[in-house]
């Protein structure tokens, strides 16, 4: 049986059990801790950040939700590959989500770039995760470890704790989903293809478990990624990643899936690795149409993760699916310079123009101080503290341009 | 009372001189000047034309900072606007009005500027207005007639549109919708599949098609190393950037016939560096380029080479680099190139 079951967390706190009730979350600060214990880390701390803080999370890696399958320390198979076993999970049990919390790491690793979140004033309003509760964990590397074995410890550990907080709200409850009833025939058949930046070490993506830079466009159950079978390792292009907690919520296959049998029938997803070079971005491309064509997609919604590179990977499946027929909608981020007026896109379809837009990466925002950081000290990008007021392209906002649609930023034009 | 203008013109405008004086720096001359008086006859008592500030056409396209000294020129005769060309379809006298436009209007002072649709500055204009001129000189009357038409206008608060021979970008701002992305993707879609084939929230940019240079004789050329892949000494001394790149640096080469790791690095933030910085030649390729000088393949390799970061870099930037090496190779006598891209 699949589904989710969702459980709204209101109030956080930290203390001696981790529990929820009543909407109040509370996390063992100790237990924590002890999920990230690992060769390559010296110590963590944690600690919350929720909305109207005056806190700005710097250097932010990546955001987990807290969700769980079942009991014991493979969570019912949750996050197949890291707690759970390495193999799809269907018939598994419903997941339990903790809904409005995030669990972020952050602070410095090579390669990553500086995203930051604010809590409160007008950067609160452009990142998701200024309205969630963050559990925020800092780390210090253990002296002689590689960032490699670093990296690898942060993702098992936020991992393995989003299972453990997620196990406290296990119980008897109702599944969000009611049971898929076959839909109207006559309703356009639609699918989604995600697009994960696979480019190496500190940009990667894993699917269960594995890195997927050199597979093929491959076909998942939207409830394998509820289960948290995509897992990000990208922390380039803060505004354009899509973190794994972006990925556990992926907006389109929910979005296709609540109207599943109202106004379309969904198909389902092929996530697809965005290759480096220009071949096999072609052939990647039409592997992917086609796999929409042999599923019978009449539409499909594309969304990708980074800049514009990543726009090709977009752009070229458009015109691909065009040339087999198939509709299609993909979602692209402007780069339009900080006044708007350059041209929004590098890369644009040919053919198949169906854009929507996620903002534009370079528009300046002002940001107001704040009384606490975490993270870190300074934000390098800008050479600022980092609890000094800010003017800073959008672009350094972390998910502020949700390619994968979990934002409403979006561009107008503005006549002088 | 009378509003006071400022005029910008190039060096040949200004009376100074063609091809050979288009390395004048900024200067200023009272009053109108060449195409000026005429401007000055159509915008009759109402507007005067109190400076007419100038540049040669490489020294503004190409000298970095030349837009903003040029600008402290015109904000000194504390003018109520200022009028740039008409530049017709010249390149770097097109890139000047808009870059000196763009400019103007930042440090808030009202800008109009007269190109050709085709001319290339016409997406460095920034938030300025831009209104249509002729194709060539030729067309000089008619071009000056609507910019008088357009100051009249600008001055009294009225809005200038396509019928005013208004060009170029209206600004795409951020706004929040109503609903996230994803839901107004599934929408737009199914409309589409409906019928409204047309529907879209981003606009098809068009670009320019660059027709290549004729092929050179590289044994006998001298040959440029130009990379857009962030290589610079290693500590970044110069700050370039990683991402969104605003500036372009240059560094010696000089009689140098290899790149040492350790001493070089790359700072692009779209890639994975730990290769580049392992033999810096996988970006700037040095090594085989200093072979194939010694074997008489290549005529002469330049003593310097280029660099930015090409990483989210918008495209008014990168044209403006684009615009800015060309010049500068020009003058270094370089008539071949070899730019690596990541």
């Amino acid at each position: 049986m699949h589904g989710l079951i969702s459980h709204p967390v209101h109030r956080v706190a930290l203390g001696g059990v981790t529990r929820y009730e009543n909407g109040l979350l509370t996390v063992d600060e100790r237990g924590a801790q002890v999920a990230f214990r690992d060769a390559a880390l010296a110590s963590v701390r944690v600690t919350w950040a929720s909305p109207g803080d005056s806190v700005r999370i710097i250097k932010v890696l990546d955001a987990v939700e807290p969700r769980t399958k079942g009991p014991g320390p493979d969570g019912g198979g949750i996050f197949p590959g890291f707690v759970g076993p390495a193999r799809p999970q269907s018939g598994g049990a419903p997941a339990h989500v903790l809904t409005g919390v995030a669990l972020i790491t952050a602070g410095y690793l090579p390669r990553a770039q500086e995203g930051l979140i604010d809590m409160s004033g007008p950067g609160a309003d452009l990142s998701p995760f200024g309205s969630t509760h963050n559990l925020v964990i800092e780390f210090t590397p253990a002296a002689g470890a590689s960032w490699e074995a670093v990296d690898v410890a942060l993702r098992t550990g936020l991992l393995t704790l989003a299972n453990r907080i997620a196990q406290s709200a296990l119980g008897p409850s109702r599944s969000d989903h009611p049971p898929v009833r076959p839909s109207a025939a006559s309703l356009p058949r639609i699918g989604a293809i995600t697009n994960l930046q696979t480019q190496g070490t500190f940009k990667d993506v894993f699917v269960y478990g594995k890195s997927f830079a050199r597979e093929r466009p491959l076909p998942i159950d939207a409830h394998e990624l509820f289960a948290g079978a995509v897992v990000s390792g990208q922390y380039g292009h803060p505004a354009l990643k899509n973190p794994t907690y972006v990925h556990q919520n992926n907006p389109v296959a929910t979005e296709l899936l609540k109207r599943d049998g109202k106004d379309l029938t969904f198909v389902g997803v092929i996530i697809s690795p965005e290759p480096v070079d220009q071949a096999a971005k072609e052939q990647i491309s039409a592997q992917a149409a086609q796999l929409c064509a042999d599923l019978k997609m009449d539409g499909v919604v594309l969304t990708k993760e980074g800049g514009g590179n990543a726009d090709a990977d977009v752009a070229l499946k458009m015109d691909a699916l065009d040339t087999l027929g198939i509709a299609s909608v993909g979602l692209f981020a402007e780069m339009g310079g900080p006044d708007g007026t350059a041209p929004p896109l590098v890369v644009p379809p040919d053919r198949a123009t169906g854009m929507v837009s996620t903002g534009n990466y370079d528009e300046l925002v002002t940001l107001s101080a704040m009384e606490r950081a975490l993270g870190g000290e300074t934000v390098d990008v800008l050479s600022a503290p980092a609890t000094a007021p800010l003017t800073a392209p959008t672009a350094v906002i972390y998910c502020s341009l949700s390619p994968m649609g979990a934002g409403r930023l979006t561009c107008r034009e503005v006549v002088q | 009372m009378t509003a006071r203008v400022v005029h910008y013109l190039n060096q040949f405008f200004a009376g100074l001189g063609g091809e050979d004086k288009a390395d004048t720096p900024p200067g200023v001359k009272p009053g109108a000047v060449g195409p000026g008086r005429k401007l000055q006859e159509l915008l009759g008592a109402d507007a005067q034309i109190v400076a007419t500030v100038y540049c040669g056409d490489d020294h503004a396209a190409a000298e970095r900072g030349a837009p903003a000294a040029i600008v402290q020129l015109i904000a000194r005769e504390r003018p109520d606007i200022v009028v740039l060309g008409p530049a017709f379809t010249s390149g770097r006298y097109g890139v000047a009005c808009a870059l000196v436009a763009a400019a103007a209007q930042r440090a808030g002072i009202p800008a109009i500027a007269s190109l050709h649709p085709d001319n290339p500055g016409l997406d460095d204009a920034g938030a300025a207005i831009v209104i249509a001129s002729g194709a060539s000189v030729r067309e000089m009357g008619p071009s000056l007639e609507r910019i008088a038409q357009a100051v009249r206008k600008r001055l009294a608060g009225e809005p200038l549109t396509d019928a005013d021979g208004r060009i170029g970008k209206t600004p795409r701002k951020n706004v929040l919708a109503t609903d996230r992305s994803a839901l107004r993707a599934v929408d737009l879609l199914l409309a589409r599949m409906k019928g409204d084939k047309g529907r879209t929230e981003v606009p098809v940019p068009r670009f320019d098609r660059i027709t290549p240079a004729p092929p050179v004789d590289p044994a006998k050329a001298r040959v440029a190393l130009l990379t857009e892949g962030g290589l610079v000494p290693q500590g970044n001394p110069d700050r370039l950037e990683s991402a969104r790149a605003t500036r372009w640096l240059r560094y010696k080469i000089g009689e140098k016939t290899g790149l040492k790791s350790g001493e070089h690095m790359s700072v692009h933030g779209g890639f994975s560096t730990v290769w580049a910085n392992q033999d810096p030649h996988r970006i700037l390729p040095l090594d085989v380029a200093r072979e194939l000088e010694k074997e008489g393949a290549i005529g002469e390799l330049f003593g310097e080479y280029f660099v930015t970061t090409g990483n989210g870099t918008t495209v008014p930037n990168a044209r403006r680099f684009g615009v800015e090496w060309a010049a500068e190779l020009r003058r270094a006598g370089v008539q071949a190139a070899v730019l690596t891209a990541t």
